[in-house]
């Protein structure tokens, strides 16, 4: 299909500044400063960071502004205020915060960086250290062999769309981004967050889904851009909610815990949540983890000739995790009809997935794309399927090298949640739930988001990320994202970034 | 015996031996299948196999399709009595036509005496062989028995002296067929391989649909008293070669296998330790593999394979007899590393040589993963059926009825089996042997796996049956009971005359007033809207027929109602009925009805199973331009119905006759559903609102994941219904379940609007009597991980105990508890005419009071389950 590469990069939603009410005090480094200190300015003079400020007029220098600050490192400098403090009333130091934020998967750096681009709508340089983790497998072991860009990039010429739909038969559904929001129930997130990605969703055109938790009212003004998603609980799955989308997620297990069901434990559990799901509330709620009505691939079929059989309009999309024998899964969905086959991998997950299924069962996501990719290629039905990966993808960097192993695009899960502040304390699952008042259901900490303040968030990071994939297939090359399909060769398995293109 | 088992073991390391220089393939692909296996005292033609897998496509997606007969016609076979049952028949197919002399030359002629051989006629047919994906391989035909010499060479080599030289000759076949599979399949060369060398049996597979193994290879005519069928489902996309399609051999045994194991590996692993090597790479070759190792190998009878197979595990171990605990403890503690793990369903077709019986069986898992259907037809002809769905079983009888006119539509009885269960073991055998009473020198019995026999419950005179089974005359002779029933003011009273005079009727009478009725009906509305009450209480309630055999009583009737509906003017044509016709071919000319109460009847005859064509569509269609009452007739497995019609059905009504389809009522939300036949799978899957009544029984996962509703069930539920169930429906099952009933049952408080079960465990007799069944619920899983509802269970002798609950606990039914399932119960003595008064409280013929009667099973808040201070919450 030729795609017009000038029509696709058309009226995409422009970024705003949408500052963090919670983190203006998140920084890398900490500056002090002493009772001693005379506010005789020499530091507000000297630093060119403007860390230091003496303003005219009042008696004392403002407090250090830390975010500025580039750290100890500054010490080569003539400009180093600690050096040059007369009362040496200044010190630099790492701030405790910053290095207790994160983890391997998701590094401090990282989540500054996805909090910046949320904040600004600017993307972040590709040699940038928040675009990797420091996992030591998976993705933050794969890396782009870049050549360096010749001239300017200019998102307007560069496509990053993809079709959802690449059978012959129904609706045909282009999103412009790679990407659309995985399923997060209704019960482990909030109403104002599922309504916040919802919107996000519209803006940009793409989708996000309701997990298995019902679909929430407030989100039927956005039904073009919520999936509904069929879970093994089929909780609050009703008819007028398969009906009224465009595409129907089945959910047949879920990376970060295959071989489970959905778990809901009881506190989360609210009235209110438990009257979406229709279930007891206060009681923990655990989805089955298969479709009892589906045992076998025959069933699978039928499954999904159902769902054909009440909204005979919607795409269908298969969530699996990633088994040894995905390749098979994958195929065995495109003969029951799926459009989209959604694979996903073990990185991904909030807290609420128990550690030894998060990290311990199926196959790595970056060994199943490449395998599921080829064997379709094989059995010549590649071009007939959405492939789309998921689990673990952080950054549009990620997406990218999923990309390049053979997916189409990629679903975005917990990056939507820090693009609202999520700081990755892994308690998702934990009490009332989440202190930021993202993946709570109670009636005051999810007040703590807005959906509209959200909404922007989101939307600045997917902006961000679409100037990341164009400044990358720029510097490739390339014009269109499905160039990028497949090109393993691209990929480099190391440690850290090639410094110089190999080519 | 020990030492003939070690011997033949080891007469086969050689094969295991040769395990090693077999090129590494990868599994082959596996997944679900349909399935259909058919037993019967007459032999039957390979067409009526067909259509059952025609009806179970879609189970299958054409890149595997086969059939076994077991049997056969010595004409046929071109061969005399003597031959065909002695000799082996063996059968290669030849991928590579050119191989066959090196074949022949190498492994037929030096093992074999050929008493017959030739190549087996395929169809004529250019333009469909053409429209082929996969050309089918040549297939030969040998009848041959082992060489002397070659056979003694062998029995010296293996040192099978001690065995009986006809078992030794069986080996040597079997090992004769693994040298030539090894040589012409297991290589990277895939030219030749082995179909079947049984006796008096064969197996014919292609790539493709089941319905080409018949059509290619001419089948359609072909005779024999057992056939299996299977629809192939293999993930794997582009198959070529047949060799992975099903049935697999043993020796005189054919098996097809729906499901897939987890322990492929374990399994192999086992049969590796008896020197047992598989070549084909599916778990279904290990399957028949295995059945081979335990039945040929070990000697053992019938019920030690299944329990091997298929063992007996938690409470159901422990409800068996002391004895048959010590044996099966030993069996499993032998053999558990090759039972098969996971969601499968074996058909096995055989021949007992050595028995002079033919047998076919089908054998579920211990969690009942698979659908699975046995019929037991009798009278006359006899015949035993299996299948993966009901409707295929109606299929073939259809089928065979235009064969032999004394078989009915309908089989006498159906049931499902209840997988490592002490009640029926999971497993039923249909066996054929030689008698000489029997009206074609040939007995069918069913039993199951411990040999308890299964009959049907109704006895029937067959002189009667066979004038029933007459056309119904198009022109009725004047029937005095067709004009009295015509008279009476109401259906009802109608019915009761009906049940009053069906007790002296004879069988052309009955059809002669049924043809009456019809005829009485297509002369105005009030007359159809009375004579389809009529007929359709005469499908639906339960009472004692007579001399009159019920199957055929109910497909006399289903047959009057069609024909009926059927001279309702077509949609297009006349506004002016109360009654207007639909099928696929005029279903875009539907139109608006002119009155609300107008009914609409779709005829199912030419419709798909499902798809863009299917029936769900054309109701929905109905229902947007204003229909408020659907009559579907004569569906043979519509999947669907029901289901799509969105949230603002309340006011529909929709009867469906016939046999429906899987996912019936899935969805609905408000309309009424009536079901005049037993269900299938997945009934009721969400359902939100509205009522579904099922005249008979309803298959796996019934109301799976519902939210609201009303249902009633005549008869039984197989596995898993209304599993995580939630919100408040409110269920009547008058019959008991397979096993795991409410499972995660998340429904409420019932008495604050949540929904609830009553289990009545009844069933009726051959009378139409209502009696109690042995245990009202005989599983061991009741109301798991269940954190709302209630299980209402009519259990006067305290039958039901805490081992089978899983976090539930068994209280007092109290006032509130009554009065809330008391209208239900009403409604269901409607429906059923099951007596509230006059049965469901009597025990031992005494009137008892509700809660000495019915026991309620209500969940109990758990710590693991519920945080302990946020459930004082839950009160407001």
């Amino acid at each position: 299909m030729v795609k017009d590469t000038k029509a696709c990069a058309k009226d995409l939603p422009e970024a705003a500044l949408v500052p963090s009410e919670h983190l203006r005090f998140m920084n890398r480094f900490t500056v002090t400063r002493a009772d001693m200190c005379i506010s005789c300015g020499l530091c507000a003079s000297l630093c060119p960071y403007g860390v230091h400020k003496r303003v005219e007029g009042h008696v004392r220098i403002l407090p250090p502004d830390d975010r500025r600050c580039i750290g100890p490192s500054c010490e080569v400098n003539y400009f180093f205020c600690v050096a040059n403090c007369p009362t040496n009333s200044l010190s630099v130091g790492p701030s405790e915060t910053f290095a207790s934020l994160g983890d391997p998967r998701w590094t401090s750096e990282m989540i500054l960086a996805t909090w910046a681009m949320s904040e600004t709508g600017r993307p972040l340089p590709l040699d940038h250290p928040g675009n990797v983790g420091a996992s030591g497998g998976g993705f933050d072991k794969l890396h782009f062999k870049l050549p360096e860009l010749k001239g300017k990039v200019d998102p307007s010429q560069i496509c990053t769309a993809i079709d959802l739909n690449r059978r012959d038969s129904g609706a045909k559904i282009r999103i412009p981004i790679p990407i659309y929001g995985g399923g997060m129930s209704f019960g482990s997130v909030s109403a104002y967050t599922m309504l916040a990605r919802a919107k996000a969703a519209k803006r940009w055109d793409t989708f996000t889904c309701t997990g298995e938790g019902g679909y929430p009212e407030l989100l039927i003004p956005y039904k073009d851009h919520v999936i509904t998603q069929i879970a093994t609980g089929l909780f609050g799955v009703r008819e007028e909610s398969i009906q009224r989308t465009r595409i129907i997620e089945f959910k047949y297990a879920q990376g970060a815990k295959p071989g489970l069901g959905g778990h809901l434990l009881h506190d989360k559990n609210t009235p209110e949540v438990a009257r979406m799901r229709e279930a007891v509330p206060y009681t923990s709620l655990f989805s089955p983890f298969p479709f009892h009505s589906v045992y076998s691939v025959e069933d699978h079929k039928k499954h999904l000739d159902w769902a054909h059989a009440i909204n005979p309009k919607a795409l269908m999309s298969v969530k699996v995790s990633t088994p040894n024998d995905v390749e098979m899964v994958a195929v065995g969905s495109y003969y029951a009809g799926a459009h989209i086959v959604h694979l996903d991998g073990g990185y991904g997950g909030t807290g609420a997935a128990p550690e030894i299924a998060k990290k311990n069962i199926a196959m790595p996501i970056e060994y199943a794309i490449p395998k599921v990719h080829k064997f379709l290629a094989k059995e010549g039905i590649r071009e007939q399927v959405t492939l789309l990966a998921s689990g673990g993808l952080r950054t549009a960097l990620d997406v990218a090298k999923a990309i390049a192993l053979g997916a189409d695009g990629a679903v975005i899960g917990t990056a939507d949640l820090v693009a609202l502040s999520c700081v990755r304390c892994g308690n998702c699952e934990s009490g009332r739930g989440c202190p930021r008042g993202i993946a709570t259901t109670d009636p005051v900490l999810e007040k703590l988001t807005d959906a509209d303040w959200g909404a922007e968030r989101i939307s600045n990071l997917y902006g961000a990320w679409r100037l990341q994939w164009c400044e990358l297939l720029a510097r490739l090359g390339m014009t269109d994202i499905s160039e990028l399909r497949g090109r393993t060769d691209l990929l480099v398995h190391g440690n850290s970034q090639p410094k110089e293109a190999s080519k | 015996m020990t030492a003939e088992i070690e011997v033949l073991l080891e007469s086969r390391r050689w094969m295991l031996e040769s395990r090693n220089d077999m090129s590494a393939r990868p599994q082959e692909a596996e997944g679900g299948c349909g399935v259909v296996g058919i037993a019967s005292t007459v032999p039957i033609a390979g067409r009526h196999i067909l259509q059952p897998l025609l009806q179970m496509h879609n189970r299958g997606n054409g890149k595997g399709g086969g059939i076994a007969a077991v049997g056969l016609n010595p004409d046929q076979m071109k061969v005399t009595d003597r031959v065909l049952e002695e000799d082996y028949l063996i059968q290669v197919a030849y991928l590579k036509p050119k191989v066959r002399d090196d074949l022949e030359e190498e492994f037929i002629k030096p093992n074999y005496k050929v008493e017959k051989k030739y190549k087996v006629e395929v169809s004529a047919d250019a333009d469909y062989v053409k429209s082929l994906e996969v050309t089918p391989p040549e297939v030969w035909r040998y009848f041959c028995r082992a060489k002397k010499e070659a056979l003694d060479e062998f029995v010296k080599k293996s040192k099978l002296e001690k065995l009986d030289s006809r078992r030794a000759e069986d080996e040597f076949v079997y090992q004769t067929s693994f040298k030539i599979n090894k040589k012409y399949y297991a290589g990277t060369t895939m030219t030749a391989f082995v179909m079947s060398h049984g006796r008096n049996m064969m197996v014919m597979k292609v790539v493709g649909y089941a319905e080409d193994v018949v059509k290619y290879y001419k089948l359609e005519d072909v005779k024999a008293f057992v056939w299996i069928g299977h629809q192939r489902y293999p993930t794997k996309g582009r198959v070529w070669h047949p060799g992975g399609a099903h049935p697999f051999i043993g020796l005189d045994e054919a098996l097809v296998h729906n499901g897939d194991f987890a322990n492929y590996y374990s399994v192999s692993e086992y049969l590796a330790q008896r020197n047992i090597v598989p070549l084909f790479l599916t778990d279904t070759e290990v399957s028949v593999l295995l059945f081979d190792v335990l039945n040929r190998t070990y000697g053992y009878p019938l019920e030690h394979i299944i329990e091997a197979l298929a063992p007996t595990t938690e409470r159901d171990f422990a409800m068996l007899p002391e004895e048959k605990r010590k044996l099966y403890r030993a069996i499993q503690a032998t053999h558990i590393h090759g039972s098969p793990d996971g969601p499968w369903f074996f058909i096995v077709g055989r021949n007992c040589f050595y028995d002079n019986k033919f047998q076919l069986m089908g054998i579920t898992d211990t969690s009942m993963l698979r659908p699975q259907v046995f019929a037991l037809v009798d009278g006359h002809v006899q015949l035993g059926l299996i299948a993966s769905e009901k409707q295929a079983i109606d299929a073939a009888l259809k089928s065979i009825s235009t064969q032999y006119p004394s078989v009915p539509h309908y089989a006498d009885q159906y049931w499902n089996a209840r997988g490592g269960s002490h009640t029926d073991g999971g497993a039923f055998i249909f066996t054929l042997f030689p008698e000489k009473s029997a009206p074609d020198g040939l007995r069918l019995i069913c039993t199951d796996k411990f040999g308890t026999p299964v009959t049907t419950s109704q006895e029937w005179d067959n002189v009667e049956d066979f004038a029933m089974a007459d056309p119904l005359p198009q022109k009725p002779k004047l029937s005095s009971l067709g004009a009295e029933l015509v008279a009476k003011k109401s259906p009802r009273d109608a019915f009761n005359l009906f049940v009053k005079k069906v007790q002296g009727i004879s069988g052309s009478d009955l059809n002669n007033m049924l043809s009456h009725v019809v005829q009485e009906a297509c002369r105005n509305d009030s007359n159809m809207a009375e004579c389809l009450d009529l007929l359709t209480l005469i499908i639906d309630m339960k009472y004692s027929s007579g001399r009159i055999r019920r199957s055929r009583l109910n497909q006399k009737a289903n047959e009057a109602i069609t024909r009926m509906l059927r001279c309702a003017p077509m949609v297009e044509k006349s506004a002016k009925s109360a009654f207007a016709l639909v099928d696929l071919k005029n279903r875009d000319k539907l139109r608006v009805p002119v009155s609300p109460f107008d009914r609409l009847v779709i005829d199912c005859e030419n419709f798909p199973m499902e798809g863009d064509d299917g029936v769900s569509f054309l109701i929905k269609r109905a229902r947007d331009l204003g229909w408020n009452r659907v009559v579907v007739i004569a569906t043979h497995g519509q999947r669907f119905i029901g289901a799509g019609l969105g949230p603002k059905s309340k006011g529909l009504r929709i009867d469906v006759y016939g046999s429906p389809g899987d996912y019936l009522a899935s969805g609905l939300d408000g309309a009424e559903l009536f079901v005049h036949a037993n269900g299938q799978d997945q009934l009721g899957q969400i359902l939100a609102e509205g009522k579904l009544v099922v005249h008979g029984d309803v298959g796996q996962t019934f109301l799976y994941g519902a939210k609201g509703g009303d249902a009633y069930v005549m008869g039984n539920a197989a596995g898993r219904p209304l599993i995580n169930a939630v919100g408040r429906p409110k269920v009547v099952i008058n019959g008991t379940c397979l096993d795991y009933l409410a499972e995660s049952f998340m429904a409420g408080n019932p008495l604050y609007g949540g929904g609830f079960v009553v289990l009545n465990g009844m069933a009726f007799d051959p009378n139409g009597n209502p009696t109690d069944l042995p245990a009202p619920y005989p599983g061991g899983n009741l109301f798991s991980l269940a954190s709302g509802g209630a299980i209402y269970i009519r259990d006067p002798k305290k039958l039901v105990g805490e081992d089978q609950l899983n976090g539930g606990r068994i209280s007092r039914l109290t006032k509130a508890d009554w009065e809330l399932i008391l209208p239900h119960l009403k409604e269901n003595e409607r429906l059923f005419g099951i007596s509230v008064e006059g049965f469901l409280l009597k025990v031992d013929g005494m009137t008892r009071q509700p809660e000495e009667v019915y026991r309620k099973i209500e969940a109990v808040p758990m710590v693991t389950l519920a945080g302990t201070t946020q459930m004082q919450e839950t009160g407001d």
